[in-house]
Formats: structure tokens, C-alpha cells, sequence
């Protein structure tokens, strides 16, 4: 399907726009520039809402703080969830905008933006992506969520205590359902479960009837769902609608409003990272208040995970310039090595040696239309 | 900067090539193809894995992906030799589609939609190059012969195919040698482009070779002019950068840029067909124009 | 039981298909004009439906208001964007690429004022029960098949026995000769937009209440509907609704045997056999163009 794919001219376009833009160099008072490359139109465009409501936050604070001495400039890029687009746009934001941070999301746009950071050396955080081989794309890029590896395997011993042990998976036809099934096919039976079918759906698929029958025919005791955005809402209903009354299990990625307001999603198992807005540290519970100020809801993950994004580069910054060092990928790596631990939202973080946050996982249910965690 | 307003130049070229060699059959032997894109994805997948698997040289991974596409263009030049008009557009439509799923699912070949990373950058003879200058060489040469084959006797047959298929036949014009010719060359240069894309971004996967890449392409055409040697070079420049000017629209919020853009976008198109159908160009020349 | 569980819901989907499709064939048929941008008349009333019933209209107005909006798009496109276009005699490819740019607007007005991603109005009729061992079926599938039995008898009777129906068909047939017997072909043109987009909203309706809408769904409906018509022969409303109803059934019943990322390439794969094969369609006449 082509539907959400219309906006690739748009993306082409915004790279002929060089010549009206000065360049900028990072010097003196010229802001740091936050490129953020966030699906922000087409089926995905929800995320990016999150995502950027997440930024924006972070942003608010670091200047109410006065924490760096040099302004900041969020640049924002349409991906779409798209890894063409992404290109284009982190093109864009590297050699344009001259960006010294870039905040991205998803499996595919991630995995095709990496090389594109690697040469350029530019800082490149996933806060939404949970792809296992994101791991080690690049020195220069990191990763502010646990890794999918690190949440599925976490739920694998909670379904054979909960004795789910035959489990059909569902999961999207690119490169996260990829990674999500060799991973549930290598690992689920070790743990001593069954995988009594795996179903593979194209990204742009609407009507789960049918896959539904063949979940049916499958008789599992669970069923996980290895989807993204708008498609796991209408996976949830598809199945619920058409007999498949098993428990569903899934990852940290459906933890979206479309998802939790509907009511056919009521009793979903997911796993995520710990968090705990109500208790905790200062930031915590000024992050967790500001954004219900602000938006009249509970912060999701994802707006947690992109303001830490976020934050980390301020912390990051705001190290170097009492150094008095310039900020670039180089410098702002060795610092990364050299603290490994940070004060972020939810607690202490930390980094292991190829960028990527580690957090201890919990298990959710969705219970009246909200997540609440149920393990831990 | 230099490095960003080349890269510019080598987008704006490919699609150069692409909105040519569209418009080559479009214009010139009224064969409406909404199946472009496939052979820009056959020529970028053949460029792609000739500069993984042997050496990334930009004038063989050209080569073989023209004569990838340029081969396998016999697959739109059957339903053209059948079929004409809406017929013949429902047929593209139909290979566009199946193109698409089976470059999403031949995976050892495509990547599927993870698509093929990591390919090396260009070489020319064991030098490494830019592909701009490659992709400058290969639109001037499709102008070229486009211009030549247009006032040729080849173009001739051509436009009496497109204005009155019978009568030419009547005529003794070898009417099937004519379009699977045309073609083969629209869909081979779609070829080179695609290898040179390929290159250039040093990634592909299929979202760049969907229909909505195709109907891309065609706007471009259509909107610059149809039938004219320059009209598609300035749909091409147009539509790529009419958006750009938008995106820097402050007083449109940030999440709503990529809708904006889309309907300011879409907005352009129906508005330039419905007050300039024969497109930027075409009226500026008239008589040529077959919009 | 895993094939005529497939079959049944390939039917309902198939339904709902061929009322799309015959409206789209409708339009084709008596206009020529290949209107691009009849999803989008499918995805306006789907949105219009969805808003009227959460906003707490009862459901019957709710589809009707869905039923006139994408009547008045179908009229809006043919006066304001198709007759300009035709005046000065513009290419078929012309028409193509402005219905194109208005199907672009559409989805994205949509997704910046109704929020992008899924939406579906929730309702107990989409819920299926085991009507035999294995076998579910939701209330809506007898609505799907209801409607679309009730939809087609209906423009049945209308194009065989009302005189403005009858005028249609032989506009399909051939234009000059209603301009010869007087009827304004305009207004009939007009007519077949205003039907042909209207039969597209009880198609949206029912999917907001079963797989959901997002504000690119009209693509896909535009596409099936183009297979559909191409297939079952142009100017053949019976053929564009049998083989809108076939592309849904095989569709499902492909799944029997493949994963679903195949459906739709099957799909485009059958549309591309006919053309090369059998151009004329399952119930067209040869046409020589």
C-alpha cells in the first residue's frame, strides 16, 4: 500500500531548501541544535506526537534551569517510520541544521540512519526503537529503552509461570517482527514454551479476520503481538472480534492511547521498563507533574524515553562546557564512557559500553483503560 | 554546505532521469505507465548488489542495472502492445503492486523492508567518485538521445502511434517493434537511475520503489509538460522543492509540517491541472504539448 | 473449518468490496472519467459516520450524514475539479493526477482534524459468536451481505426501470447519442457521481464498525475498486460487483495457504492476467480503443 508513503516528495523537497538556509557553525551563541527525526504524518504519526511532547518538555526545563550556557534549537524531521525519509532527513539534519544530537525511533528508520551518524559522527539516540540489533550499529549511536531482547526474554518466564507455554506469534513482516520471531523461535522453547505458530502481516494490513481463524487453529494459550502503531489497535479488535479469546502478550510499543482507550484490549499483558511517576526523585515527580499540567494525562514511556533522550545530551553539554571542551560525537562519547551513570527520569541510568540504557523490566496489564504494572 | 547542495544536485538528477525517460513514453508514444518506480527499484536492487557482492563501481553497476530493467521491461510492454488508455494504466497499476510485495518479500535480494545497507560508495575505474558528475553524464546523455530519437524517424513512428495507432499500423510502421523499442530505453535509463540512486544514498529498500515513487515521477511530468524535451527536468525541480519553501513556515506547529506540506502539495497539483493541464512548459510551446 | 471460516469472512469482505466497486464503476462507465479519488469518498463517509455516532447522534443519522457527504464529494469533484479539467479537453492522465492531489489533501486534512491512526466506532455487531463448531460469525457479516443484496437490487430496478437510470446506462454505451435524444449528459453526469460515491458510504460504515479506518484507508478501496472494475469488464456494473466480491474472497482464502503479505500481490497479480488475457473482463464486450 502507498497510503502513508505519500509524503516521500515532501521529504525529497525539504533537502532542495539548502540554499535559503545559512549555515551555521557551533560556535560562540549559535544554539545547539536538537534535530529530532520522528514520524510526524502517516500511520505512525502518533509516536511522533509522543515523541515530540517528550523533547519538548525536556527542552522547557534545561532552559528554566539555565543549565547550558549556549540557546538550544529543536529541528524537527518527518520520517514518516519510513527508512528512505529518515535518510533524507538526517542527511538534512547533519549537513543543514548542523545538528549535535539527533533523537530517532523505530527499528527500520534506525538500523538505515546509523551509517549515515557513523560518518558524520553525530550523536544518534533511539528512545523508541527496541529492535535487539540496535545494539551495536554505531559507537555514535545509543539507545535510551531497553532492548526488545531484554523485554520479550523478561516475559518469557512469567508465561510459563503463568502457564501460557503455547504461544502464537503475530508479528509485522520488517526488520523488528523479524527480530522478535528469531527470537521467540530460538529462545521460547529454551524457557521451556512452544511456539504453535508464528503469523507474519505486512505493515499496511487493516483486516485481521482472517489471521484471526488461523490464530484460532493454532489453539494457543496466548497469543503476542509484535506490531507497531496504529496496526495494534486494529490487531487487538481483529482477533477479539473474531474469537480468540486467549491472553494477549506484548511489548512496551503498545503502550499508546489508541491502544489503551479501546475496550477489546482490556486484560493485555506487556512488558516495559520500571518506572514509578508517583514515588522517586525530584525530576521524576517535577516530569511527572509538569506533564499532566500540560497535557491533562499521565506521561507514557515514550514521553519519558525522549525526554531522558533529551536530557542526556543537556547533562552531557552541560559537562563539557564547565570543561570547557567543544561538543561534538567525540567528546560527547568519552563523556558518555566516562559518567556511564546519570540522574534521568525514573532514577539512575546507566550505559553499558556500546550506548544502550539498561532498566530492570516490569509487566503490565491493562486494567481499565490504564496500564498498571502487575510484576516486576 | 558544498557537500549538502550536491546532494541535492545528484537527487534533483536522478529524478531528472526518471521524469525523461517518463515522459519518453509518455509523451512521445502515449504509453501511461504508473509503473516507473519498479524499474528505478530493479536497476537500484541490480546497482546495489553489484556493488556488495563485486566492486562498487558506478559505470558497471549502471550497466547492469539498465540491463536489468531495460530486460525485464518487457513485462510493461506486453499490456502495452495489448491494451491502451485506462486499460493499460490498470495494468501498470497491477505490476506496480505486484513489484512491490515481491520486492518487500524476495529478501535474499531486496532486504525486504529492512532494504540493503551499508553499500559501499562509488568507484570509477578504482577511483573513488561523487555520483553527481555520474548522474549529470547520464541525464545530459538521456537528453540527448531523446531529442534525437524525438526528431528521428524512430520519434516520428512514435507520435503516429500516439495520435492514431491504426493509421500507423495501416501505414506499414512496425507498431510493436516501435513501443517494446521505446520501452526497453524509458525503463532502461529508470535502470540507471536506480543504480545511481542506490549509490548515492547507500541504502534502498522498497518504500522507494512504490507506486506512490511512480505517480511521483509522473506528476513530475505531467505538471512540467508532456511531450517537451525540458518540461519534466523543471516538474522534477519543482516538485521537489515546492514543498522545501513550506517547511520553513514558522507559524505552522511541528507536528502538523508533514500534513501541511502534503496538502499544500497536493493542493498544487489539482489546481495546475485544472488551470494549466498542458503544464508549465507545455504552454510556453505550443502545438507540442499532448496534455 | 479453517476454509469455510475463511470463506465466510471473505464474503463480507467481498461484499463490502463490490459495493465500493460498483460505484466506482458506475462513475467509469457513464462518465469515462477514471475518478482517482473515489476512496476518498469512502474514507469521508467512514469519518463522518464515525464522528455522528461517538457524538452521540443515533446510528441511522449518523450514516446518513456519512451517505450525504460523499454524495456532495462526488458532486463537488465532477463540478469543481473533472468539468474545468474536460473543458479544455484534458488528457485522461491529466484527470488522473488532479483526483490524485485531491486524494492527498483529503487523507491529510483528515489526519490533521480527526488524528491520525486507527479509529472505529465500537459496537456489539462486530463481536462474533461460534455459529458452528469453529465457524464465527459477527452480526455484521448479515448486514454486509443484507446491505450489499439490498443496494444492488435497488440500482437494479433503478438503472433497468427509471428513465434517468436508463439514460445512464446508455451513457455508458455511448455518450453521442444521448446529446442526439436531448437529456443533458451534465446532469447525468452528475447523477453518476453523486450514486457512484454514495454506494461507496455503507462500504465505509461497516469497516469503521469491523477492521477500523485510519486516514489513508481510501487507497485501498480505490485500488480494489480499480481491480474490480478492470476485472469484471468495464461499463459492467454486475461484472465490477462479482469480481469485487471474487478479489475479497480470494483474498481470504489465499491465507489458507500463504501469509497474508501475499494477499494484495495476488490481488494485482489476477488484474494483470485479465488485462494481458482477457482485457474485456468477465462480463465486458471487446472494446477496440
Amino acid at each position: 500500500m502507498f497510503g502513508p508513503l505519500i509524503a516521500r516528495r515532501a521529504l525529497l523537497g525539504t533537502a532542495l531548501a539548502a540554499p535559503f538556509i545559512r549555515p551555521s557553525f557551533a560556535q560562540g551563541s549559535d544554539p545547539y541544535v536538537i534535530g529530532t527525526l520522528f514520524p510526524m504524518s502517516g500511520p505512525n504519526a502518533e509516536y511522533g506526537k509522543l515523541f515530540t511532547d517528550g523533547v519538548q518538555l525536556a527542552i522547557d526545563h534545561m532552559r528554566a534551569e539555565n543549565l547550558l550556557r549556549r540557546p538550544v534549537r529543536v529541528q524537527s524531521e518527518d520520517s514518516q517510520a519510513l527508512p528512505q525519509q529518515a535518510v533524507i532527513g538526517m542527511t538534512k539534519l547533519i549537513n543543514v541544521d548542523r545538528a549535535s544530537w539527533v533523537l530517532t525511533g523505530f527499528t527500520s528508520v534506525s538500523k538505515a540512519v546509523a551509517p549515515v551518524a557513523d560518518r558524520a559522527r553525530t550523536i544518534t539516540v533511539n528512545g523508541g526503537a527496541v529492535g535487539p540489533d540496535l545494539e551495536r550499529l554505531s559507537p555514535y549511536f545509543w539507545n535510551v529503552i531497553p532492548l526488545a531482547h531484554l523485554e520479550t526474554r523478561a516475559i518469557f518466564p512469567f508465561l510459563i509461570r503463568r502457564d501460557l507455554k503455547r504461544v502464537a506469534l503475530i508479528y509485522v513482516d520488517d526488520p523488528f517482527g523479524d527480530a522478535i520471531l528469531q527470537l521467540m523461535q530460538r529462545e521460547f522453547p529454551a524457557a521451556g514454551g512452544t511456539v504453535a505458530g508464528v503469523f507474519s502481516i505486512p505493515r499496511a494490513q487493516q483486516n485481521f479476520g482472517a489471521v484471526a481463524a488461523r490464530v484460532r487453529q493454532a489453539r494457543p494459550d496466548a497469543v503476542y503481538i509484535a506490531s507497531f502503531g496504529a496496526q495494534q489497535p486494529q490487531i487487538i479488535k481483529g482477533l477479539r472480534d473474531n474469537g480468540v479469546r486467549q491472553p494477549l502478550i506484548s511489548y512496551s510499543g503498545i503502550n499508546i492511547g489508541s491502544v489503551l482507550s479501546l475496550p477489546e484490549a482490556e486484560g493485555l499483558i506487556f512488558t516495559s521498563q520500571k518506572f514509578d511517576f508517583s514515588a522517586g526523585d525530584a525530576l521524576t515527580r517535577r516530569f511527572a507533574a509538569d506533564f499532566r499540567a500540560r497535557h491533562g494525562a499521565d506521561p507514557a514511556i515514550y514521553n519519558t524515553n525522549y525526554y531522558n533522550g533529551t536530557r542526556l545530551f543537556a547533562l552531557l553539554a552541560a559537562e563539557l562546557e564547565r570543561e570547557n571542551k567543544p561538543v561534538n560525537g567525540d567528546t560527547l562519547r568519552e563523556t558518555l564512557l566516562r559518567i556511564r551513570e546519570f540522574d534521568l527520569v525514573g532514577g539512575k541510568a546507566s550505559f553499558d559500553e556500546h550506548g544502550s540504557m539498561t532498566a530492570a523490566i516490569q509487566i503490565n496489564e491493562i486494567r481499565g483503560g490504564r496500564m498498571t504494572p502487575i510484576a516486576g | 554546505m558544498i557537500a549538502y547542495l550536491m546532494n541535492l544536485a545528484t537527487i534533483v538528477a536522478i529524478f531528472g532521469i526518471l521524469a525523461a525517460t517518463l515522459n519518453f513514453i509518455i509523451g512521445f508514444a502515449g504509453i501511461f505507465s504508473v509503473a516507473h518506480a519498479v524499474f528505478f527499484g530493479l536497476g537500484a536492487y541490480a546497482g546495489a548488489q553489484v556493488a556488495l557482492l563485486l566492486v562498487p563501481d558506478a559505470l558497471l553497476a549502471c550497466l547492469v542495472g539498465a540491463a536489468i530493467a531495460g530486460g525485464l521491461s518487457l513485462c510493461l510492454a506486453l499490456p502495452a502492445l495489448r491494451v491502451r488508455g485506462e486499460y493499460f494504466v490498470a495494468a501498470s497499476l497491477g505490476l506496480q503492486m505486484m513489484a512491490a510485495t515481491l520486492f518487500a518479500e524476495v529478501k535474499p535480494l531486496t532486504g525486504g523492508i529492512g532494504g540493503l545497507v551499508g553499500i559501499p560508495r562509488p568507484t570509477l575505474l578504482g577511483v573513488q567518485i561523487g555520483v553527481l558528475p555520474v548522474a549529470v553524464a547520464a541525464l545530459a546523455l538521456i537528453l540527448f538521445l531523446t531529442a534525437r530519437l524525438q526528431r528521428g524517424a524512430f520519434g516520428r513512428t512514435l507520435q503516429s502511434i500516439r495520435d492514431a495507432e491504426s493509421a500507423a499500423e495501416a501505414l506499414g510502421k512496425n507498431v510493436a517493434a516501435a513501443k517494446t523499442l521505446a520501452v526497453a530505453f524509458a525503463c532502461a535509463g529508470a535502470g540507471i537511475a536506480g543504480a545511481l540512486f542506490a549509490l548515492h544514498l547507500s541504502f534502498v529498500n522498497v518504500e522507494s520503489f512504490t507506486m506512490d515513487q511512480s505517480v511521483l515521477v509522473m506528476a513530475m511530468v505531467i505538471i512540467g509538460g508532456t511531450g517537451t524535451l525540458w518540461g519534466p527536468i523543471i516538474g522534477a525541480v519543482i516538485l521537489l522543492s515546492l514543498p522545501a519553501g513550506l517547511a520553513f513556515l514558522p507559524f505552522i506547529p511541528a507536528t502538523e509540517v508533514g500534513a501541511v506540506q502534503q496538502i499544500i502539495y497536493g493542493l498544487a497539483m489539482t489546481l495546475l491541472m485544472i488551470f494549466r493541464p498542458a503544464g508549465l512548459v507545455g504552454d510556453l510551446s505550443k502545438g507540442r504539448s499532448t496534455a | 473449518m479453517l476454509l469455510l471460516q475463511l470463506l465466510l469472512q471473505g464474503l463480507q469482505t467481498g461484499a463490502l468490496y463490490a459495493l465500493t466497486a460498483a460505484g466506482f464503476a458506475l462513475i467509469f462507465g457513464a462518465t469515462r472519467i477514471f475518478h482517482f479519488a473515489h476512496g476518498t469518498a469512502f474514507t469521508l463517509a467512514g469519518y463522518v459516520f464515525l464522528f455522528g455516532f461517538t457524538g452521540g447522534l443515533p446510528w441511522w443519522a449518523a450514516a446518513l450524514c456519512g451517505i450525504a457527504v460523499a454524495t456532495l464529494f462526488g458532486i463537488a469533484m465532477e463540478r469543481l475539479v473533472y468539468r474545468p479539467i474536460q473543458r479544455h479537453e484534458g488528457s485522461f492522465f491529466t484527470v488522473f493526477v488532479a483526483a490524485f492531489g485531491v486524494a492527498v489533501v483529503v487523507q491529510n486534512l483528515i489526519g490533521m482534524l480527526a488524528g491520525r491512526g486507527f479509529a472505529s466506532v465500537d459496537t456489539e455487531l462486530s463481536r462474533a459468536s461460534e455459529v458452528l463448531p469453529e465457524v464465527f460469525l459477527a452480526p455484521v457479516f448479515w448486514i454486509a451481505i443484507g446491505v450489499a443484496v439490498a443496494l444492488f437490487a435497488a440500482l437494479s430496478a433503478f438503472l433497468t426501470r427509471h428513465p434517468a437510470g436508463v439514460a445512464l446506462r446508455a451513457l455508458a454505451q455511448n455518450p453521442d447519442l444521448i446529446r442526439t435524444y436531448g437529456l443533458s449528459s451534465n446532469r447525468l453526469s452528475v447523477l453518476a457521481f453523486a450514486l457512484g460515491s454514495a454506494l461507496a458510504a455503507p462500504a465505509a460504515i461497516l469497516t469503521a464498525m469491523t477492521s477500523g479506518l485510519n486516514e489513508a484507508i481510501g487507497h485501498h478501496a480505490m485500488l480494489i475498486s480499480i481491480a474490480a472494475t478492470i476485472v469484471g469488464g468495464v461499463g459492467s456494473l454486475r461484472g465490477a460487483a462479482l469480481a469485487g466480491l471474487m478479489l475479497g474472497v480470494a483474498e481470504s482464502l489465499a491465507l489458507a495457504v500463504v501469509d497474508t503479505q501475499w494477499a494484495e500481490g495476488v490481488s494485482f497479480f489476477v488484474l494483470f492476467a485479465f488485462i494481458i488475457f482477457r482485457p474485456s473482463g468477465i462480463f465486458g464486450v471487446v472494446q477496440t480503443r
